[in-house]
């Protein structure tokens, strides 16, 4: 269902948690806590990319200019940062892609009939994430050993 | 825009970064070969396929970066005035960048 009020309409409430939210509130559940990662990955890819498109700047000064930024940058440091990225956004990605299944409601399963021990939606859904976890994991060790060698 | 257009717009350039991202990472910082070199950079920046593919992740990129920061600095409860002022600071901060980081490619194609 579409929502009818526009962001500037809608009536703000006190966010008493703030940050400490994204981590403690009680018992989260493991989506909660994959939540708060979309949420550190997202701002680090984008802290990322406003680096990187400072950096293509170097560009404009020509192959000298260019060259020295890129040396510059070649280092184990670059290199370990560049692999976090790497891994952030397969997190990232995954992770969003996932999101997008729940949010539409592909994720659901077929309605059940209401018998003891009752199993939730996120409970059902919980398989997908767990495969998601899995590949996330084998990315980041294929990135890693790609980086290695 | 309604929210919920936000949103399934940020549904839509996440899944294009998904592939558009997924390509520029693969190509540029896990490809065996040197494709930061200058040689490896101007060869990319004359091909239109590659101008249109930067072009795409920097509009892609842009938006959903901006707005998955709003939806996360709207959490924190602000008068409806500092909501204006923080999608239109958004918006002049997305357009700025926009024009200084094609600027690049194009200016090499």
């Amino acid at each position: 269902m579409e929502t009818e009020v526009a962001s500037s309409e809608k009536p703000h409430l006190p966010n008493r948690l703030g940050v400490k939210g994204w981590v403690w509130a009680g018992r989260y559940t493991l989506e909660r806590y994959l939540y708060t990662l979309h949420r550190l990955t997202g701002l680090g890819l984008l802290l990322y990319v406003a680096l990187h498109l400072g950096a293509n700047g170097f560009r404009l000064g020509g192959e000298e200019s260019w060259t020295s930024a890129i040396d510059f940058l070649t280092n184990p440091f670059g290199r370990v940062v560049e692999y976090l990225v790497m891994a952030a956004f397969a997190f990232h990605a995954l992770n969003g892609g996932r999101l997008i299944l729940q949010h539409l409601g592909y994720t659901l399963g077929k309605p059940k009939p209401p018998i003891y021990p009752y199993v939730d939606s996120m409970r059902r859904r919980r398989l997908l994430t767990w495969v998601m976890l899995a590949v996330i994991v084998a990315l980041a060790i294929y990135i890693l050993v790609e980086f290695v060698t | 825009m309604k929210e919920t257009r936000l949103k399934i717009l940020q549904y839509i350039t996440g899944i294009g970064l998904f592939f558009f991202a997924g390509t520029h990472l693969i190509v540029s910082h896990l490809s065996s070969g040197e494709p930061t070199t200058w040689e490896s950079v101007s060869g990319r920046a004359a091909s239109a396929g590659w101008l249109t593919l930067y072009l795409l992740l920097l509009i892609f990129g842009l938006y959903h970066g901006l707005h998955g920061l709003r939806t996360i600095i709207l959490e924190f409860s602000f008068p409806n005035y500092a909501v204006r002022v923080l999608d239109w600071a958004l918006v002049v901060i997305g357009i700025a960048i926009f024009g200084y980081a094609a600027y690049i490619p194009i200016s090499a194609f």
